[in-house]
């Protein structure tokens, strides 16, 4: 048994839609098998206006048990400071974050919005908008790195833009069948179970990347080959599990040909979406990936890399994801 | 509602309803009721992100990670429009591949988005204790009660089964980025067509016809009138108890039937460009190359949709000036909403507006406003021709209920097209060929979302983004008043609507929902406060 509050800031929806596509469990088994009481959510639930100012008035007051507050969205803190570029339920959207953090036991945030800021806090940020203790890369963000929830941790970050459903809703089964306690927390407070490993760890284009077989065009091209050469794939240098829990039951953007954005990362959207930075590999001297997985050096990637192309057999070099 | 309720003398009451949910994002609506029925009304959108600001100075192909995110709920559609942008912009050439997987990908969009939006938004208002005196209550409850109703639940699972084909060539949904000029990412293999066809279906199995129709997807679809759909109610035990027949003979009982209707006048940019008529993608020859048509109807009559005839007026709306700008010339200059009220301003949606001999006019975006749009002579080879709700307009008039038909009519007509263009694929050939990417550009891309008309405007200079203005369906729908005062198409939804009780104002729910209006999708939002003009009157909390 555990409540929940889901509120929406600078969001676009997308962890919303994302969390409706679950399976095992469904959004509905939640409620019906764990117990999880959806005190209201802004696409869910059935209050309008005063029903829910009410409702939120008494999870602050204490009188209504808050066990998990997800926030979804960027918290808006613009113009100067008064959030009222979001305005919810008459006040500034910050002014509720702050107070229902407070007296929830876990806060969750869901999607790279509300763990760091994510695109409406690039440059220039014309929202002012920052994630709910992280702001991009650095610790802080609206509730400071200080910050621990009345169970005593701090926000659960579950990046990704969006999160993938799975994600959150074994997060949201873990707290409401009691293992709490096992929800591990990286150094950006993520969850490890499922941010330990790369997105690459399952990628079907792994075999590729070993032997440095770039794909060379994106279509027919991707048939073969490993986008991390051309097209920018963050695969290797990201934490994720896309490649482990498939995206709707189905898939990966790795398998489909579509590199990796790294969005589960909190620098992004890297390189701040600057001109030749989206879908292209950034090099050093027209050669060298200039981003290298966690612990490789340039020099050790040039000789693995020439190795790897002398010794890559020759079906390395033929097309494998064929029709 | 944070219903907030004036009285006076002469029986006026004025209702503040902060938020209204489930219309994805931040709604808040003001309406005046005189004797039971609203007398005026103004939608205030209160949230801003600031996209189009962030968009410029950046990589021109920017807005295909962007704008996707600008909407997660319809974040398909965005990426369909923003890379036609870019072809229009650089000139490209599509395979014809290319565009079948694009289009079947929006089509998939569209196809998860009607289920979900009607079990799980839209018809657990149905369930409203207002209704309770209703014969047919019990049974909407046993249906569409929220997580316990024995179609709720299917509701929702059943809406996540297109979207595997979504991810299946785009990755993942929502927010893939697999669209880019000159064609789509990947490539598929055998399996993924074939897989597509069985998840088709599966949703056709069980749901779309089994639960939902009663009936063939082809008996549906041979309903061209609404005489016809009385006939067809009445023709089975089937048709009368589905979701669909329950749906029709509840909205006759509770008389959602009856109010609603709006302005009248519908806007559609059309999709679905054909994969033989749009590999070399102009502005130019967009209109021809559609399937689902487009075209502005002013009650009357059609025009031709010109994107050129679009304006952007931001006299009411929380932007600087009181301009009415073509987007390739718009401008996004947030004031501070403290500010703009004392300006008269109240909304974060710019108010869109068409041109008609050089006049602006207010026009509905939608699935009601497409689907009129199909009734008029085809301009195009492939262009989809159904009379069926030019005649519900015409002879029933719009209302909430019609507006929610005719996006629930679609999902026969896309599941018969999605297997259509799966076929088309030519799996041996290109998916993809690799465009210039022109340093110098003007660009417009545009589709039907799920719930309306998107655009997008792209200006390159200097090899990046000079300019990108984005306009939503909820942007044409919920957009405030123009200069002349001219309220916008939701808010004239809400005139004349009855409101049972004023505590508790269901109707307005209603209206507001059967726009689908996702708020976020209008890029800029905001909350108000009482207008000026009101201020005279009391303000008393509920």
């Amino acid at each position: 048994m555990a409540t929940a509050l889901w509120l929406q800031g600078g969001a676009c929806s997308g962890n919303t839609m994302s969390f409706l596509n679950a399976d095992e469990p469904t959004v509905c088994d939640l409620v019906t098998d764990f117990g999880i009481e959806v005190l209201w959510h802004p696409s869910l639930g059935m209050e309008m206006g005063n029903q829910v100012q009410e409702l939120l008035r008494n999870i602050v007051n204490g009188s209504i048990p808050l066990d998990v507050f997800i926030f979804e969205g960027t918290v808006i803190q613009g113009p100067n400071g008064s959030g009222r570029y979001n305005m919810f339920a008459e006040r500034p959207m910050k002014d509720w974050v702050y107070e229902l953090a407070h007296v929830a036991n876990y806060v969750v945030a869901v999607g790279n919005c509300a763990v760091q800021g994510n695109i409406p806090a690039t440059p220039p940020n014309p929202t002012d908008s920052t994630g709910l203790q992280f702001h991009r890369t650095e610790m802080g963000g609206f509730l400071g790195k200080d910050f621990r929830s009345k169970a005593g941790l701090p926000v659960i970050n579950i990046p990704g833009c969006p999160a993938h459903y799975d994600w959150i809703t074994q997060i949201l089964v873990a707290i409401a069948t009691g293992r709490g306690k096992d929800i591990k927390l990286d150094e950006y407070n993520r969850p490890q179970t499922f941010f330990k490993t790369y997105t690459q760890t399952g990628c079907t284009r792994v075999q590729f990347y070993e032997y440095k077989i770039p794909t060379e065009e994106f279509g027919q091209g991707t048939r073969k080959g490993c986008l991390f050469y051309e097209f920018g794939c963050r695969g290797p240098e990201t934490h994720s599990s896309c490649n482990r829990i498939l995206w709707n039951k189905q898939s990966s953007k790795t398998r489909a040909g579509h590199p990796c954005i790294g969005c589960t990362e909190y620098g992004f959207p890297h390189g701040e979406l600057e001109v030749g930075t989206i879908f292209k590999t950034q090099k050093v001297l027209g050669v060298i990936p200039k981003e290298l997985q966690e612990g490789i050096d340039p020099v050790s990637y040039m000789v693995h890399a020439a190795i790897a192309r002398a010794v890559a057999p020759k079906w390395a070099n033929e097309d494998m994801f064929v029709v | 509602m944070a219903t907030k309720e004036v009285k006076t003398a002469s029986e006026t009451k004025e209702l503040h309803i902060s938020p209204v949910g489930r219309v994805e994002g931040d709604l808040d609506v003001k309406v005046i009721i005189e004797d039971g029925v609203v007398k005026d009304a103004w939608t205030e959108a209160s949230m801003f992100r600031g996209f189009e600001i962030i968009l410029r100075g950046k990589d021109p192909q920017a807005g295909l990670i962007v704008t996707p995110r600008v909407c997660g709920i319809c974040g398909g559609s965005h990426l369909y429009k923003a890379a036609f942008a870019l072809d229009t912009a650089w000139q490209t050439e599509l395979p014809p591949n290319a565009l079948l997987i694009r289009n079947i990908a929006q089509a998939c969009e569209t196809a998860q988005s009607i289920p979900r939006w009607f079990y799980a938004l839209f018809a657990i208002d149905l369930v409203h204790r207002n209704y309770a005196r209703s014969s047919m209550y019990e049974e909407a409850v046993r249906r569409f009660a929220p997580f316990t109703g024995k179609h709720y639940e299917l509701g929702v699972t059943i809406s996540a089964k297109p979207v595997e084909i979504y991810a299946i060539f785009g990755g993942q949904w929502p927010h893939s980025s697999f669209m880019v000029p000159g064609g789509v990412m990947g490539a598929p293999n055998l399996a993924d067509i074939t897989r597509a066809k069985a998840i088709m279906e599966y949703y056709r199995e069980n749901w779309l016809e089994s639960v939902w129709l009663g009936c063939s997807v082809d008996r549906w679809l041979e309903n061209k009138t609404w005489d016809d759909i009385m006939a067809w109610l009445e023709e089975s035990e089937n048709h009368y108890n589905s979701d669909l027949g329950f749906f029709i003979r509840y909205c006759m009982d509770i008389g959602l039937d009856k109010y609603g209707g709006g302005v009248g006048r519908y806007i559609a940019t059309g999709t679905y460009l054909h994969h033989e008529l749009y590999t070399k993608p102009t502005i130019e020859g967009r209109n021809e190359a559609l399937q689902q048509p487009s075209g502005v109807y002013d009650g009357e009559k059609f025009h031709e949709f010109d994107h050129m005839n679009v304006r952007e007026d931001v006299t009411h709306s929380f932007y600087e000036g009181n301009s009415m700008l073509h987007p390739w010339e718009g401008e996004t200059i947030p004031v501070d909403p403290a500010d703009g009220k004392k300006r008269g301003k109240y909304s974060w949606a710019k108010a869109p507006r068409y041109l008609i001999d050089g006049k602006p006019i207010t026009v509905e975006a939608g699935p009601l406003a497409r689907q009129v749009a199909c009734g008029q002579e085809p301009k195009g080879k492939y262009w989809d021709h159904d009379p069926l709700f030019l005649n519900l307009i015409r002879t029933l008039g719009p209302s909430v209920m019609v507006r929610v038909l005719a996006r629930m009519h679609e999902a026969a007509k896309l599941y018969k097209k999605i297997h259509e263009w799966l076929d088309a694929i030519e799996l041996e050939e290109k998916f993809y060929i690799k465009p210039k990417e022109l340093p110098e550009g003007k660009g417009f891309g545009a589709t039907e979302a799920a719930r309306g008309a998107l655009s997008d405007w792209i200006v390159i200079e200097d090899g990046k983004i000079k300019n990108y203005q984005i306009i939503t369906p909820t942007a044409w729908n919920i957009g405030p008043r123009d200069a002349n005062g001219t309220r916008g198409p939701m808010e004239e939804a809400f005139i004349g609507a009855p409101i049972a009780n004023p505590e508790d104002p269901i109707e307005i729910g209603h209206i507001a929902r059967s726009f689908d209006s996702c708020l976020v999708c209008t890029v800029h939002v905001y909350d108000g406060k009482t207008s000026k003009e009101l201020a005279k009157y009391r303000i008393v909390g509920k």
